[in-house]
This record gives C-alpha cells, structure tokens and sequence, in this order.
C-alpha cells in the first residue's frame, strides 16, 4: 500500500498593501515593485498615482481607506504587511485599528505625524514611525558630524553643482 | 465635587448639549476648532472655552482636561471622534468617552475599541423612517446595545385599542416589556394589574425584531 503524505504549505504569497501615494507612499510602493514584491497601493486621489514610477507593476486603487466596502473590495485580509501612510493621524489610525480589529492583519505599520499621539498607536501593538523623531535624530548626528576642514578659514568648497 | 464634562467639536450640537449639562449641575469645558462657535459657546456662563483641534494632545492639555468624567466627542469625521475618545481615555483618565458616529458598519468597531457609548446618528434617523414615525406618535427612539434593543416612548391616544386594559390582558411579544407608565406628571412602575388609559405615555423596552409587531399591539398601527 502507498500512502501518499501531502504536506500542505501555507501559500504565504507576501502582499503588502500601502494606503496613501503621497511622497513616501509612492516611494516604498516603488521600491516594494523594482525588487519584485507584489504591492497594492489605495489612495482616494486619482492624480496621486501619477508618482508611481513608469515601471509601477503592481496594483493602484482608487478609493477611501475608511470605507469598508472599499477596505472588502481590495481583500485587505490578504495583506501580509499593511502600510498606512496618509496626511492625517486620525485616519491612520483607525484604518490601522480597522485592519488589526475587523480583518485581522498583523502586521501594520503608520506614520504619526504628532508624536504625542504614537502611544495611542503603540500601545494596541500598531508599529510606528515619526517623521519628526527621525529628522531630530538625524540632525544630531549631523549636528556633531566634524566638517572637513577646508585650506582657509572662510574659504568653502563646493562640489559640483 | 462637581463632575466635569468636556464637549469636543460640534458647532450647534455642542452649545445645545453645552446649555443641557450646565443646567444639570455639571463644570462643562468646550474644545472648538471654530474661532466663531467659541465666540457664541462663550457667551454662555459658566463654560469654559478652548479653542483648537480636540485631537490634539497639546490642546487637551491647555483645556486642563484632566480627570474629568466624561468626554463627548462630537466632528463631523469619525475618526476624528475616534482619535479624540482615545486621547481622552489613555492620556487624560477621562473614565466615560462618548462618540457620534456616522457609518453605522462602524458602532460596533468603537465599542470595540473601548468607546463607552457611540451613537449613530443616521440608524436612530433611518428607524424612525422605518417606523414611520412621523405618522404614529413615537418620540424619543433610544437605541442600546447596538442598536439590538430599543427604548421607545408610545403615546396613547384614542384609537388605541389596549385603552382600558390591564397590561396582562396585553398580548405583547416576549421581547416586549412595558417598562414604565407615564401618566401626566407621573411615571408609574407597571404592574400586571395595570390600567392602561388614554393620554397615557408607554416608555417600551423591546428587542429590534419585535418592535413592529409590539407597535401594533399598543397603538393599534
């Protein structure tokens, strides 16, 4: 007798899903597509995708992130990793709160724009990040970066344009 | 000490329920974005007012809205209501948060998320379009528990055909219960034995699937 055992992988196809195409979102979506990684990209302005680059291959969808009938009609569930990027905290967090709570994804990044508001984020487990807490650290690397001295005081090179 | 209540966003709705808590003894605090609402909200005495984006930490905190019991958050925008009932639940300790919420797919969610009360606007307008309400005399449609309980006030006028019976000669449907009788300036605990007379007003307890039926049964529509 031979018995055939299947082992039944879970198709984990990885998609991520990225609401907002402004600057940044359009960026990682971007980025996400040249290494060949499936994204679907949601913005409510249709003008917006034109920052996707000419090489975009995955998906752009016009739509409002709070509607759930929208939110179905992408299948957000089957996002493995979701990236909330829009203007607005508010937004952000209650499409990540909706995501987590009524689609069950997991894994979920936003920005917080004001970073007195990130703990509201960070305490239900949504992963963050804080454009103004990362400039400020930025900058005090730079600020204590030794700059090349230059052949005399006062005189500054310039490099190229 | 007094309690406190704190009403963010809102034009109208604010001052109206601003007017409505200060008579019943509480300290109230409005949070308005508009320069304009807070000029009126002002003029009412005894309220103070902060003008800015209720969402914003910063602006909580210049409302000294510490401790208060309770928050109602009242924007257009319900994520806006949401934002603000979790700032005022987790940064300032405000025990009670209320929200309006205007897609009903969403009560549930807020309840969820640790909203203490969220009232839907367009289901309580969208019921009294399927009661028809405006052709019985059914005031005051309080949802509850989501909307799966209602709490309704049923006038008795004179083509009601339970006039006159005692409530258990009543043949409500079990979901149904008559939970108080308002009579003139009175509000009676109804007994099995009690008498139902024209004039009277019925404050109805009754589950969402009964409620047509127990209408009916009462008014007689």
């Amino acid at each position: 007798m031979n018995i055939t055992l299947k082992s039944y992988k879970k198709n984990a196809v990885q998609l991520t899903i990225i609401v907002g195409c402004g600057k940044l979102g359009a960026a990682i979506a971007n980025q996400i597509s040249e290494t060949g990684g499936e994204v679907l990209i949601l913005d409510k302005d249709k003008q917006s995708f034109r920052r996707l680059s000419p090489f975009f291959g995955g998906l752009s969808v016009i739509g409002d992130a709070l509607d759930l009938d929208k939110l179905k009609e992408i299948q957000i569930q089957k996002a493995t990793t979701l990236l909330i990027v829009t203007n607005d905290d508010n937004v952000n967090y209650m499409v990540a709160q909706l995501a987590r709570n009524m689609f069950s994804i997991r894994h979920v990044i936003a920005r917080v724009l004001d970073k007195d508001k990130e703990s509201i984020f960070t305490s239900e487990g949504i992963l963050t990040f804080c454009p103004v807490s990362l400039s400020q650290e930025r900058i005090q690397q730079l600020l204590v970066m030794k700059v090349p001295a230059s052949s005399e005081a006062g005189d500054v090179e310039y490099d190229g344009e | 000490m007094k309690k406190s209540i704190v009403i963010i966003g809102g034009h109208t709705k604010a001052m109206i329920l601003a007017k409505s808590i200060l008579k019943k003894g509480y300290n109230v605090i409005v949070i308005n974005e508009s320069y304009e609402d807070c000029i009126s909200i002002s003029e009412i005495p005894g309220i103070s007012v902060v003008q800015g984006d209720g969402a914003r930490p910063y602006v909580l905190a210049d409302a000294n809205i510490w401790d208060a019991d309770m928050a109602i958050a009242l924007t257009p925008n319900d994520e806006d209501n949401l934002m603000i009932c979790q700032l005022c639940k987790h940064k300032f300790s405000i025990s009670k948060t209320v929200a309006i919420v205007s897609d009903p797919k969403k009560v549930e969610f807020f309840y969820a998320l640790g909203v203490d009360r969220a009232v839907c606007t367009i289901s309580t307008v969208a019921s009294i379009i399927e009661q028809q309400a405006f052709v019985t005399d059914i005031t005051n449609i309080i949802p509850i528990g989501g909307g799966n309980i209602q709490i309704l006030e049923l006038r008795i006028d004179g083509y009601s055909p339970v006039i006159d019976k005692q409530l258990w000669e009543i043949e409500l449907p079990t979901e149904a219960i008559v939970g108080c009788i308002l009579r003139g300036d009175t509000a009676l605990v109804p007994r099995g034995n009690s008498r139902i007379t024209m004039g009277d007003t019925l404050v109805l307890i009754v589950g969402q699937q009964q409620e047509a039926s127990a209408i009916k049964t009462l008014t007689g529509r």
